[in-house]
């Protein structure tokens, strides 16, 4: 039986004249992981912050949001309570250690002691934070700051986990520690919403992804089918611009798709033997034959130039 | 799913305490640089005032010596100080650098919840402010207890006072520097002019109105009678003023307030 966590139906939203959401639906099904993955200034954040009440929703539309069936306008306290959130910036309080950090949020969840201190001994284990647990906020490293505000998101044991932008800026390392975290989590019945602009992020732990650009929902779907319908099988990358302009647009068949950047020339097809057929004809090039990936799909579907919101 | 109203998030005396709590709890992580100098503010004003000052002036100020004048004034210029720092700097470091604010909105708190648990929490600290100057004046025997003890309910009261208009400041401030101008232009002339240092009786006939107007006059008419225990009918007015200032300045605090933290 699936049950629908969180669902948003014609959603816009405006700064000023800025839209910074435009006409957005979308639902995320209980026990799943939710992706927005977008350029910024996409929307993605906003987006989520009308989730939990820190944005205000358009007044004029007659867009609906629920979080497990409440309303962020008239419930918020209710959705707060059933989540958690990791903001873009690790707002700690600089002012105090670790495990203080923490028994100050559990009193926002009015957890009594004893039990808050168990609950924040088990994240901070959870979080392989231990033995920091009397470590002074700048003593931490980006990655260990990071993985407290997660401990602090799960304090009250979410339902739904926000995370916006969770492992931007961190090493390899952290970032499989925390994506094995969030698979543990939604194994054990979080619901998950995250953005990123990381592709293998999204594809290693999203089971639906919506592609979001300038405020609207360009694409939605699992990776697979994301992959599958919307961009071809593989694709060959010729770098360099001295090496593809020997490559005359008359060798290449109809079925195979170029997108051109000034030093990088994509072929896409479905039909890897097409493109070995035209590697061989390069001589000495720098070249490479790969399978397609959602990076592919995400610029495509938003484009390659920088808009001005980027 | 909504109509099981089971998840019962904390109740609002809770959730004003938690914010409370917070405030307190990094306010006392640095015990001794946070609550020395409360101690020590006092104890240089009326040394000066005692080894320096005091020898000039002889007069009695509202039938005071002039130590008991000033001293007693102290018990609510500390709390006003104190209410305009923590909610014009403090909450705008909080809520433009640090972004701690959008940590603690994401815990079942409102916006209101956390702005009406700050505006306490300035008031708790003008309690314990007052209280600290409260202690240096009876070390001294310039007060007598215990019927002085009142004075950091008014300290209490005065810096709940100032922390609503510093709140409304801060919701009008988009560069930190600007709280200059509050503090230089408001906040300092205000201690010179409300009858702390000198008995606004003196001042010229077309200023006092204005002396009037401001809010600290009226905090220390309250705390002089708490602390001589010369009431009269006529406090009831201050205290009215003092009442009738937070709950409409706290209005439009909060309300300017809210947008800059949801929008």
């Amino acid at each position: 039986m699936s049950t629908v966590a969180v669902s948003v139906k014609n959603i816009s939203k405006y700064f000023g004249k800025v839209c910074a959401v435009r006409d957005l639906g979308f639902e995320v099904q209980a026990n799943t992981c939710f992706g927005f993955l977008g350029p910024n200034g996409a929307g993605k954040t906003t987006m989520m912050k009308m989730l939990y009440g820190k944005c205000t929703r358009g007044a004029a539309d007659d867009g609906t949001i629920e979080v497990f069936g409440y309303d962020p306008a008239k419930d918020e306290l209710a959705i707060k309570y059933l989540s958690g959130v990791v903001s873009q910036d690790n707002n700690l309080d600089e002012e105090l250690n670790v495990i203080s950090n923490l028994m100050v949020y559990a009193r926002f969840y009015a957890l009594p002691r004893k039990i808050a201190k168990s609950r924040i001994e088990y994240l901070l284990d959870f979080l392989e934070l231990s033995e920091k647990t009397y470590s002074r906020i700048k003593e931490l490293s980006g990655g260990m700051q990071r993985r407290l505000v997660i401990a602090r998101a799960l304090m009250n044991n979410p339902k739904l986990l926000i995370l916006d932008e969770p492992t931007t800026g961190l090493d390899p390392q952290v970032r499989h520690l925390i994506w094995d975290k969030l698979r543990q989590l939604k194994k054990q019945g979080t619901t998950v919403l995250l953005t990123t602009h990381y592709m293998e992020e999204a594809f290693a732990l999203c089971d639906e992804i919506l592609i979001m650009d300038k405020g609207k929902g360009v694409m939605q779907g699992t990776p697979a089918q994301l992959l599958e319908q919307n961009v071809e099988k593989y694709v060959l990358e010729i770098i360099g611009s001295q090496s593809f302009d020997a490559v005359s647009d008359n060798d290449i068949p109809q079925t195979v798709r170029v997108d051109r950047s000034e030093e990088t020339l994509r072929l896409y097809s479905d039909d890897a033997q097409h493109l070995k057929l035209l590697a061989s004809q390069l001589q000495g090039a720098h070249y490479y034959l790969r399978q397609a990936n959602l990076e592919d799909v995400f610029l495509k579907a938003t484009g390659r130039a920088l808009n001005e919101r980027q | 799913m909504s109509d099981s109203k089971t998840y019962l998030y904390p109740p609002l005396g809770w959730r004003l305490f938690s914010v409370w709590f917070r405030h307190t709890r990094v306010y006392t992580k640095n015990i001794f640089s946070n609550g020395l100098p409360p101690f020590l503010e006092p104890l240089l004003f009326l040394a000066g005032v005692g080894l320096g000052l005091g020898k000039y002036i002889t007069e009695s100020m509202e039938g005071l010596a002039y130590i008991e004048f000033l001293g007693t004034g102290l018990l609510v210029t500390a709390p006003m100080f104190t209410a305009s720092f923590e909610c014009t700097f403090g909450t705008f470091i909080r809520m433009e650098f640090e972004k701690v604010y959008d940590g603690m909105l994401a815990a079942p708190i409102t916006v209101n919840n956390l702005i009406i648990g700050e505006m306490i929490w300035a008031g708790t600290k003008g309690l314990f402010f007052s209280f600290a100057v409260l202690c240096i004046l009876s070390v001294f025997g310039i007060v007598s207890l215990p019927k002085c003890l009142l004075a950091p309910l008014v300290g209490f009261l005065t810096g709940l006072m100032f922390s609503t208009l510093a709140m409304l400041v801060t919701s009008f401030v988009r560069t930190i520097n600007h709280f200059n101008f509050y503090f230089t232009g408001f906040i300092s002339p205000m201690f010179f002019f409300s009858g702390v240092v000198f008995p606004i009786s003196n001042l010229p006939s077309y200023i006092r109105p204005i002396a009037e107007i401001v809010p600290l006059t009226h905090s220390v008419r309250l705390v002089r009678a708490v602390c001589t225990h010369r009431y009269n009918p006529a406090l009831m007015l201050d205290l009215l003023y003092i009442i009738v200032f937070i709950l409409i300045i706290g209005f439009f605090a909060i309300r300017r307030l809210r947008k800059r933290l949801v929008y």
